[in-house]
């Protein structure tokens, strides 16, 4: 183990209504600097929510989240994005730019009205390019490129964003395997603080150093993979059965999951997705 | 990494023929386009009348008086009423990521067609072709307060799901348009066939009326506005990528949003005054540039392409019948609508 590094993020007894119904309900969460946090949850737990919460786009109900050590309700709308980047998954239908555009707009919370695009911004652009493996994509439509390139596209942005905090609704979404685990892999190295949605547990479990397990609305455990995902929390949460081994290589849980449930009536995954 | 640099100057050798070609054209444009109309001059006489004008030796003969008082003002008003529906154009397109959307989108033409035929049928009858000092004055007001109306229903419509919805906009401008349509063709039906003729003319747009007295308000809003939506670029730019995004970027998009609505709303109502109502400009000409130069926000360069579009309709418009002008909207509309349908036919080629 490292040196307790000083706090990335703290979220304290954070709910958020959608009218009288409860989506979040007293999340605490905190998370050291540099470090990745993996939410797991089963469909319509509030991951994508508690995201939104934290990227300031829902206003919470109640509860503190703080950005290295600041309250980030007190960040004007331009500071709040030079500290925290966001890579959802909502590009438009309609959207005509090269990558190398793309990746530029994340100079935007930088820039003033007046300000051009430097030589230093064209440099961040390319390195941030290179550091995803698209410096050969930089001119072709965004729209033209994979899905693991495009993702990866949106990660160059955010890092010429260069943010303290890097929040990422479900990246390896769509993607093959071997993309899933490059996405993961290039996160890591990025030597920020990272914060993802991610369905699947055993990619979680190889390569998040934390994880935060969310089941409709609530908090059920937050640790390390080895604390969170066990025989018994799988099975309550996600209503599988499986058996959990140390994995070969890493030596986190490595999960096998049983199979043959339509004919024993799981009703307690039953739940209403919002 | 190496090959970026490369890529990007051979980038740069490919538009900068282009962007030099529209600027001869631009600088060019001018002085051809004063040579044609009923009078016969020569583009040598223009430029003769032009640089006497500048080194203030004008001779006020008949064809000077002409190319400074009809011909120029008249080019002048062209161009900054296709500058300023080709920027409306372009950012409404790109704040509403809808690339159908024009500058009358929110039933701005619609509205200023109803104030104006308020003012012609209603208050005392006053014709186009009068040259009466009150038609001069009244029908702009008009026309400007039945677009300001216009708007402002539909943002009253939307109220705060403005911003959150770009649909119930669109879908309320489309209401408006109608409503505002019906309303006017309502009062045509009862008034008589002069106010009939002399609306249907105004309303497809003419820049008949330009003089440099008229000029002056178009070019302060139009240049005013443009100023302003330069200064918002590349907030502009982020809201391409969703609004959540652009969120997340630190944009708040929906006051954003809204003032660029606003802009775009005063620069076709002022246009719409002057001009009356020139569709299709403020639709086709963000997707020519951008056929032109993909992928770039090229605000300026679709603003002078606008300009100079105007400028050649307008001397089809003098120059197509030998007897009398036609209305620019319906040139501009023929225009466009073959300009859609070869877009459709090359999309399904594809």
């Amino acid at each position: 183990m490292d040196d307790p590094q000083p706090l990335a993020l703290s979220i304290k007894g954070l709910s958020w209504h959608s009218g009288q119904r409860a989506i979040l309900a007293d999340i605490s969460v905190s998370l050291e600097k540099g470090k990745m946090l993996g939410v797991i949850g089963p469909n319509g737990a509030g991951k994508s929510t508690l995201l939104r919460c934290l990227y300031r786009y829902l206003v919470p109900t109640r509860g503190d989240i703080t950005l290295l050590g600041q309250d980030i309700n007190t960040f004007s709308a331009k500071a709040f994005a030079q500290q925290v980047a966001v890579v959802l998954q909502d590009t438009p239908h309609y959207f005509d730019m090269t990558t190398q555009q793309l990746v530029g707009l994340g100079l935007t919370p930088h820039k003033g009205a007046f300000s051009l695009t430097s030589a230093q911004d064209k440099r961040d652009i390319a390195n941030a390019l290179a550091t995803v493996g698209l410096t050969e994509r930089a001119l072709q439509p965004y729209e033209q490129l994979s899905g693991g390139e495009k993702q990866r596209a949106l990660i160059a942005r955010a890092i010429v964003q260069k943010p303290d905090l890097l929040i990422l609704d479900e990246p390896t979404n769509h993607l093959d395997i071997r993309y899933q685990i490059q996405i993961l892999e290039l996160l890591r190295s990025l030597d920020m603080t990272v914060i993802i949605s991610i369905h699947d547990l055993n990619l979680a479990s190889a390569l998040c150093d934390q994880l935060l397990l969310l089941d409709k609305g609530l908090s059920v455990i937050q640790g390390t993979p080895a604390q969170v995902l066990n025989e018994q929390q799988i099975g309550s949460v996600f209503g599988v059965c499986c058996q959990v081994t140390p994995h070969p290589q890493h030596g986190n849980p490595q999960i096998n999951y049983f199979y043959g449930y339509s004919g024993h009536g799981m009703t307690e995954h039953d739940e209403v997705v919002p | 990494m190496n090959t970026l640099p490369v890529e990007m100057m051979g980038r740069a050798v490919r538009v900068l023929p282009l962007l030099l070609l529209v600027l001869l054209v631009a600088l060019m444009t001018p002085l051809i386009a004063a040579s044609f109309g009923a009078a016969d001059i020569q583009v040598s006489q223009v430029l003769q009348v032009v640089i006497a004008q500048l080194t203030g030796q004008s001779q006020g003969d008949i064809s000077s008086r002409i190319i400074m008082e009809l011909r120029l003002p008249r080019i002048m008003m062209a161009f900054v009423a296709g500058f300023g529906l080709a920027i409306a154009g372009a950012v409404l397109q790109t704040v509403t990521r809808n690339p159908l959307a024009d500058p009358y989108l929110f039933g701005i033409s619609s509205g200023a067609s109803f104030g104006a035929v308020v003012v012609i049928t209603l208050l005392g009858g006053v014709s186009v072709d009068s040259g009466a000092w009150l038609s001069h004055v009244s029908l702009p007001v008009g026309a400007f307060l039945g677009a300001s109306v216009a708007v402002l229903m539909v943002l009253a419509l939307c109220g705060r799901s403005l911003s959150t919805q770009i649909e119930r906009m669109l879908l309320s401008g489309v209401a408006i348009s109608f409503m505002f349509g019906a309303l006017t063709s309502l009062l045509l039906y009862f008034s008589g066939p002069q106010a009939a003729a002399s609306v249907l003319f105004w309303s497809l747009g003419s820049f008949a009326k330009a003089s440099w007295a008229t000029l002056w308000l178009p070019l302060v809003v139009v240049a005013v506005c443009t100023l302003t939506i330069l200064l918002f670029k590349r907030q502009i730019i982020a809201i391409k990528a969703g609004d959540e995004t652009a969120h997340t970027l630190g944009i708040n998009v929906q006051r954003l949003r809204l003032n660029i609505l606003l802009l775009c709303s005063l620069i076709t109502a002022v246009l719409v005054a002057n001009c009356g109502g020139i569709g299709f400009v403020g639709l086709m000409v963000p997707h020519i540039v951008r056929l032109l130069l993909p992928g770039r926000f090229a605000l300026l360069t679709t603003g002078i392409v606008g300009g100079l579009f105007m400028i050649w309709v307008d001397v089809l418009a003098r120059c197509l019948l030998s007897y009398q002008e036609l209305p620019i909207g319906i040139i501009t509309a023929v225009i466009g609508s073959g300009f859609f349908l070869f877009i459709l036919g090359g999309k399904r080629g594809r």
